[in-house]
């Protein structure tokens, strides 16, 4: 075993220190030569001079070990801290169980709460990154994480080098895993194209094709030419690399076609999220609220609150910062309805039926909440970060959904089907309906009209907010950020036709959708106005959006 | 009773001409001061940006008053107010000139700000100092260019991903002029490196044979990334790719969480992003950007007694002298800031070498090469109106800092790179 004092007396600071220390160390080393583990050198590794690292990672490679790849894993995204005192240095790793444990063991050891704070954390410097990436992309192979067996693989077969075939033959015998399966074929099959034998090429095209490999195009494009230029050979290859390519292209063309509803869902999920308050607030009770982006603004904000609030409370790494968001959907909705209601109480209700005005004044509103934001927040956007469980994405098929995506395709259902049943199952709903067909009638009957504006336009401000705190995962948080969805949510309410929920749904899906669609072949910027194209045609042609009401009354 | 108020108004009136009329006259017999110019946007859109310029301007004349001034003059600073809109930038143009008659202005950020006021200093024969990389294709005898012209960030940039052995590059900017201008001239070079046309993503379009844009264009604050990083994500696929990024302002946030989110890593995939600064990265998750890349003639990281010194300067004066308008809580120096802080120092050496503030001697005086050792190193004037000066190349680290990789010193600064490959 290597004695434990072994970074004993390593001052991080003082390079000409580290030399020394350095030179003890491997003085020790040699005389233990054969007790040396990966561990021991890669923690060697993070103390070393420049010069040193290429001899040590060259001694990395001779090892087999996984452990290798982890402890990498950790330094690269920030878990390795140097912990400096006067006793001496150590190297520690924060682990996934939020444990301190030693690198050059891996025993956990406890940390006070200051040495903890004391504790710097490491990363690699980009050239070793470089050195580093082949010893661990082999190693990866052997991973227990399928992700990265997956990414070692396609990495080995894109690099095309011989020297790597051996290892992906080995781990195909033994891989059980159907997708790392496939990964390996790949893998193999792209790293023979360049250095198998002819029959073995042409079976490497033959397995690509079979795999619709994307990641393949190029190396096949590559031999296409090749071939080509080769005047001598048949014309047989050529002819499969092309077949082949023709394939994967189709396969290509089919994903992109799935990949866009997809993404035209969540567009029309998004659209329909910060859209919704406004069907309420324009939609059932005429109010044109042009401080509606403001809401969704405060959304955001509160969101960036309580992410503030967990951070202080729980820090950034803890498991409890995760739920933040989960916290800040209910508590963005209360606060935004709040601040509605008391705007509702002191401004909106003197201006019913009076449309110019109420336009006039929510604009000069919305400028006085910018104006807020800023003096509270700064000028600046302000930072919120995603929670761990939202990062990363859901391979289904093929193609990829983000999980926050995700998320908010199933928080748009979610608000549509309770907002849904509000209107449709609770009294407070069967009043909305009432006061929203006929006011006089509906107050003479009894209904507390008043009240039900109140509680009508807090529920469109809250939804609103709720908005926001969702674009918080995906967008920016900042004064403004309700200007860029003011116009889109306006689009979606009049093309669904006013004061038609179900409208505002299907038609923010419909514009998410046409939006997406037309992207790939026009681009975002000719897309977006090839969309404001169809809305006004659309317009033109039914002025009274999908669903207009009809009504029997002349001033409507 | 309304008479008499409009009574009392009109003597206020008169009471007020005549105060701004002696104010003037006072400031006229003033002849131990030199009237300098900032013409940046304090409202609007930009001001986010463009705040910080005036207060690093603000700081560098306080620096030099301290110091004696410029030819024994103490420098007055005129605040004009561009407001983020083109024409009122050549309104407050006008007036800097033609009304205060300044020495020289110090200001814009936007290359259509720009635009709009050159013709004004060519009018007026004044003298113009911008700080703000920029896509070139422009020499005005009346502008002197302080900024990263193309050849001086995005071709060094690129140099350095060729280097590290990067065959692919998707371009991806916002809409306008500086983004177009940079990529063609990246998709000219690219070629000229060797670079396949098929290994250049994002889209080319062409009129006749010519090639008129290059790359994938969003428009200003675009919102939904989805599209644009699954085209990313299969552009990758095969390996050795990176991305060259001139999107603007916080449309990087939603770009970056989308490329966080897909699961490109800056192993895979680094982006190379030019419109992103230290001050940027106030307003954006710097964690989604970890280990992405960036290229200025400045970064705050660079390690001199120089940028040592300029960094705890400013930071002392916001505590102790700077006016009460100007932010004070975790401001950081960038290199637009910088390059103005430069600006404000090479015209006074250049007003030195000349003996007079007379703009013509002035211009004369730089166009001869004046050199001044700033933070970022030393710049050197050139007869065509920009700076020789080092290009820094930097990964970007989780507190919004940049990790110096590269330093390619004493680049020349040329504008006319268009069609030259």
């Amino acid at each position: 075993m290597i004695p434990h004092f072994f970074f004993l007396g390593c001052s991080g600071k003082s390079t000409v220190k580290q030399w020394i220390c350095l030179l003890i160390t491997a003085a020790i080393m040699t005389s233990a030569a054969s007790a040396r583990d990966a561990r021991t050198v890669m923690a060697e590794l993070m103390q070393a001079e420049r010069a040193e690292q290429a001899g040590l990672i060259e001694e990395l490679s001779t090892y087999g070990d996984t452990i290798i790849a982890d402890i990498y894993e950790a330094w690269r995204t920030g878990g390795i801290y140097l912990l400096e005192q006067d006793t001496g240095s150590q190297l520690l790793q924060f682990t996934d169980a939020q444990e301190w444990a030693l690198v050059h063991n891996g025993a956990v050891i406890t940390l006070s709460e200051a040495e903890a704070a004391a504790a710097k954390k490491q990363r690699p410097a980009r050239a070793l990154r470089k050195q580093m990436k082949r010893i661990i992309d082999t190693l990866g192979l052997k991973a227990d994480n399928t992700a990265l067996r997956i990414d070692s693989a396609i990495k080995l077969g894109r690099s095309q080098k011989a020297e790597f075939i051996p290892a992906l033959e080995a781990r195909l015998k033994v891989e059980t895993d159907k997708q790392v399966l496939s990964a390996l074929q790949e893998a193999l099959a792209i790293s023979r194209l360049a250095n198998g034998e002819d029959a073995q090429v042409v079976e490497a095209v033959q397995t690509l094709k079979a795999l619709n490999s994307v990641a393949a195009r190029a190396f096949l494009e590559e031999l296409m030419q090749a071939e080509g230029d080769n005047e001598h050979a048949d014309n047989s290859l050529s002819d499969a690399c092309a077949e082949a390519l023709i394939s994967i292209e189709r396969h290509m063309k089919q994903q992109e076609f799935f990949g866009s509803f997809f993404r035209g869902f969540s567009t029309g999920s998004v659209l329909l999220i910060v859209s919704f308050g406004l069907a309420i607030t324009f939609g059932l009770m005429g109010v044109i609220n042009m401080a509606h982006g403001e809401f969704v603004a405060i959304g955001g904000y509160v969101t960036f609150l309580v992410q503030n609030f967990f951070i202080q409370t729980w820090g950034l790494s803890s498991s409890a910062f995760g739920w933040y968001f989960i916290v800040a959907l209910p508590v963005s909705f209360i606060v935004a309805a709040v601040i509605g209601l008391i705007m509702e109480v002191s401004i909106i209700r003197f201006l019913y039926r009076r449309p110019l005005e109420s336009l006039l004044c929510t604009w000069g509103i919305s400028m006085v909440m910018q104006q807020g934001f800023r003096l509270i927040f700064g000028a600046a956007n302000v930072q919120v970060n995603n929670p761990t469980w939202l990062m990363g994405n859901l391979s289904f098929a093929g193609f990829q959904m983000s999980y926050t995506r995700l998320l908010i395709i199933l928080i748009a259902l979610v608000v549509v089907a309770l907002t849904w049943l509000l209107l449709r199952q609770t009294n407070l709903g069967l009043h909305i309906r009432a006061v929203m067909q006929n006011r006089h009638m509906a107050s003479s009957l009894g209904v507390p009209v008043a009240r039900v504006n109140r509680m009508t336009f807090a529920l469109g401000c809250g939804l609103a907010a709720l908005g926001g705190a969702v674009l918080s995962q995906i967008g920016n948080v900042g004064p403004s950020m309700g200007q860029a969805y003011i116009v889109d949510s306006f689009m979606v309410v009049v093309t669904g036709s006013v004061g038609n929920l179900l409208g505002a749904g299907l038609s923010a899906m419909g514009i998410g959708l046409v939006d997406q669609l037309l992207q790939p072949s026009l681009g975002p910027v000719m897309g977006k106005i090839t969309v404001f194209v169809v809305i006004i045609l659309f317009l033109q042609w039914r002025p009274g959006g999908l669903f207009p009401t009809l009504s029997r009354s002349l001033d409507d | 009773m309304e008479n008499s108020f409009k009574k009392i108004l009109s003597l206020v009136a008169v009471a007020a001409f005549a105060l701004s009329a002696s104010t003037v006259r006072a400031d006229d017999c003033a002849d131990d001061t030199v009237k300098v110019g900032i013409l940046h946007s304090l409202s609007g859109t930009m001001a986010i940006s463009e705040t910080s310029l005036r207060d690093v301007l603000l700081f560098t004349f306080d620096e030099i008053n301290a110091s004696g001034g410029v030819l024994g003059k103490m420098i007055e600073p005129v605040e004009a107010d561009g407001a983020s809109d083109w024409p009122t930038f050549a309104e407050k143009a006008e007036e800097l000139l033609a009304k205060d008659e300044a020495s020289a202005v110090f200001g814009c950020w936007t290359s259509v700000s720009r635009k709009f006021v050159l013709p004004v200093f060519e009018k007026y024969k004044g003298l113009l100092f911008y700080p703000v990389q920029y896509e070139g294709e422009e020499e005005s005898p009346n502008i002197f260019y302080t900024a990263e012209a193309v050849g001086q960030q995005a071709i060094p940039a690129v140099d350095y991903l060729l280097e590290e052995g990067y065959t692919k590059f998707y371009l991806i900017g916002t809409d306008y002029v500086y983004p177009q201008t940079t990529n063609i001239v990246l998709f000219e070079y690219l070629l000229s490196k060797g670079i396949p046309v098929e290994n250049i993503g994002g889209g080319i379009r062409y009129e006749g044979d010519v090639a008129v844009s290059a790359g994938n264009y969003t428009p200003f604050g675009h919102t939904d990334f989805q599209q644009i990083v699954a085209e990313i994500k299969d552009f990758a696929a095969s390996g050795d790719a990176c991305v060259v990024n001139t999107i603007n302002g916080d449309a990087n946030v939603p770009f970056f969480k989308e490329i966080a989110a897909s699961g490109l890593t800056s192993d895979d995939c680094p982006i190379v992003s030019f419109s992103l600064s230290e001050d940027e990265f106030r307003g954006l998750p710097t964690k989604d950007l970890v280990g992405h890349l960036g290229c200025w003639t400045y970064f705050m990281s660079i390690d001199t007694p120089a940028n040592d010194s300029f960094k705890a300067n400013f930071q002392d004066w916001l505590a102790n002298d700077a006016p009460a308008a100007v932010a004070k809580e975790g401001r950081v120096t960038c290199s637009p800031m910088v390059l103005s802080y430069n600006g404000v120092y090479l015209w006074k050496a250049a007003v030195e070498k000349a003996g007079t503030f007379d703009t013509d001697a002035v211009i004369a005086a730089l166009e001869s090469g004046i050199s001044f050792d700033g933070p970022g190193g030393t710049v050197t004037t050139q007869k065509n109106h920009h700076l020789t000066k080092s290009v820094y190349i930097g990964e970007t680290l989780e507190d919004g800092q940049f990790e110096i990789l590269e330093v390619m010193p004493d680049v020349y600064g040329e504008p006319w790179l268009k069609g030259t490959f």
